[in-house]
């Protein structure tokens, strides 16, 4: 029998952006960029690192907005629902297909403390369907450097963005820019706050441009874009963790032989198919749990589909 | 480090004791011979475990590729690995001479059409591949494509019956000569003309501009394949 899970974080106890943030301009001078990109980290690190037990659901999340926007980018039709179908929907040993391959990358993005080595950054290349380039070779290398760096970690996180040359391989150093961020904050594991953003207004200095890694004020940008996007992390964060209590709270009543597992999956994936198969569980007995978990407020249903659901947190 | 497997104990990975230059040549030596004797594209996790620790396998890669400029072929990057390729300009030789190439890989019209489509919109399952057409498409195309191992199945579909969904494999890339799928032929055109999304084509969103041509004109075909062009229009 799985051991119940640590009473996770209660939503109360999420940090709140400080109120003076929401009213900053988002047009406003570098000075002003970076100060306000420090607030929203500072808001956001503690709760980074009391790695509450259910943020692991919370980077998985973070991840598959991230992927959305990268597979926007790179010219896939997948939404985020369709992402996760593509995830989720896939028989173990079968393919991915390629906007499955792009969520995938994101996944491990959020899966993993921000180190990397050569042969892991060719298999995330090789996911995101781009071209291996000889330059890229230097990357693990420069990220690992980032421990030794006196910059802020966000200038630091644009430095290895920069350091992606290639135009096409935009998505890469996004995805490298997010591990830089981490590893600079020297957090336990990354978070993904910039990939979502990529496309939004905060790289978007004008209507017909849009900052690239490595382009004049991608530095300020990125500041911006870390403003943008604590917020609703944070608000995700208190949505979950409310959901998560619930879970917790819901979890002696239900006294099914192998529910820990499923727990533990709710609290460390994104989502967790209807039909899930376990040694002790069937998939019925599975379908049964998840019902109930529903009753209780603990879980909720993402696809709106009578067949093929999948619940998490 | 854990991330050097184990070798079989002949082979001396450093070379530590020949003279600089000789150790880089028998190290570009052995990624043209892997490559030579290889079936298939060969990644470069695969090459970086025969040469010395300290060497940069692109560097080594660069100078075969300078020492092979001359040469009837060259070292390529397709479908995530590196392989020899004879150039094109010696395709209509290498045809008059040995036939057409390995004859199990000809595909008909019927199977090369429903491959692009696989290609461009996947995942696709079967049915919507039927309703792209407008035809059934049969089993036995999708099992010829299968077996040849350019297509494989991906997610299923969240339909009833859970469909499959087929995905092109990284032996289709490497057939055709693609590094990614953003290597496609004209991709670019079609993602920019709002074409590239399966749900709105299969809901007969066509772009005012494609309207004006006759049945499924906006499939391109695959473009690679000189056996392939039939006048259209036949019927």
């Amino acid at each position: 029998m799985h051991a119940l899970p640590p009473l996770p974080l209660p939503s109360s106890d999420v940090p709140v952006l400080p109120p003076w943030l929401a009213r900053q301009k988002p047009a406003g001078s570098a000075a002003e960029a970076a100060f306000a990109a420090g607030a929203a980290l500072q808001a956001l690190d503690g709760l980074v690192r009391t790695a509450p037990a259910w943020a692991g659901a919370w980077r998985q999340r973070l991840a598959l907005k991230s992927a959305a926007a990268a597979a926007r980018r790179l010219g896939r039709p997948e939404g985020q629902s369709e992402l996760r179908d593509a995830t989720h929907l896939r028989l173990r040993g079968e393919a991915l297909g390629p906007g499955g391959e792009i969520c995938e990358a994101f996944a491990r993005l959020a899966r993993r403390p921000p180190g990397l080595d050569e042969r892991e950054l060719q298999e995330i290349v090789a996911l995101l369907g781009l071209r291996w380039r000889t330059e890229f070779a230097a990357l693990p290398g420069a990220l690992a450097g980032l421990d030794k760096t006196s910059e802020p970690p966000p200038f630091a996180a644009a430095a290895l963005a920069a350091r992606v040359v290639a135009p096409e391989a935009e998505v890469l150093a996004f995805w490298l820019a997010e591990l830089g961020l981490a590893r600079a904050l020297r957090w336990p594991f990354a978070v993904p706050l910039l990939t979502a953003q990529m496309l939004g207004p905060a790289f978007r200095p004008n209507e017909t441009s849009r900052l690239r890694p490595g382009s004049p004020g991608f530095e300020r940008a990125l500041c911006g874009a870390l403003v943008a996007s604590v917020g609703p992390a944070l608000s995700l964060a208190r949505e979950i963790a409310a959901h998560a209590a619930r879970l917790a709270a819901a979890a002696p009543k239900i006294r099914v032989r192998g529910a820990g597992e499923v727990i533990a999956l709710l609290l460390n994936e994104d989502a967790v198919v209807g039909t899930l198969r376990t040694p002790t569980l069937t998939r019925w007995a599975t379908r049964r749990l998840f019902q109930r978990l529903v009753e209780f407020g603990a879980v909720r249903e993402f696809s709106g589909r009578a067949a093929f659901k999948l619940y998490g947190i | 480090m854990a991330r050097r497997p184990k070798l079989p104990a002949e082979l001396d990975v450093e070379l530590a004791n020949l003279p600089e230059d000789l150790r880089w040549r028998t190290f570009m030596g052995r990624i043209e011979a892997i490559l030579f004797a290889a079936p298939a594209p060969v990644t470069r996790e695969a090459l970086a475990r025969v040469i010395g620790r300290g060497c940069s396998l692109d560097a080594l890669i660069a100078d075969l590729r300078a020492e092979l400029r001359g040469r009837p072929y060259d070292l390529v990057a397709v479908a995530g690995g590196l392989a020899l390729r004879t150039k094109t300009t010696f395709a209509e030789a290498i045809r008059a001479a040995t036939g057409q190439g390995d004859p199990r890989r000809d595909l008909s019209r019927a199977e090369s059409l429903v491959l692009a489509a696989i290609a461009y919109y996947q995942p696709i399952t079967r049915g919507e591949l039927a309703r792209f057409f407008g035809q059934e498409v049969s089993r036995d195309t999708i099992g010829h494509l299968r077996a040849l191992a350019f297509i494989a199945s991906g997610p299923r579909s969240p339909q009833p019956g859970a469909p499959y969904t087929y995905v092109t494999t990284k032996t289709f890339l490497a057939h055709f000569g693609f590094d990614t799928l953003r290597d496609l032929p004209d991709i670019e055109a079609l993602e920019d003309a709002g074409l590239l999304n399966k749900d709105k084509l299969l809901a007969g969103d066509f772009p005012p501009s494609f309207m004006a041509e006759p049945e499924d004109g906006s499939l391109p075909d695959e473009g690679n394949d000189p056996r392939e062009e039939p006048p259209r229009d036949d019927r």
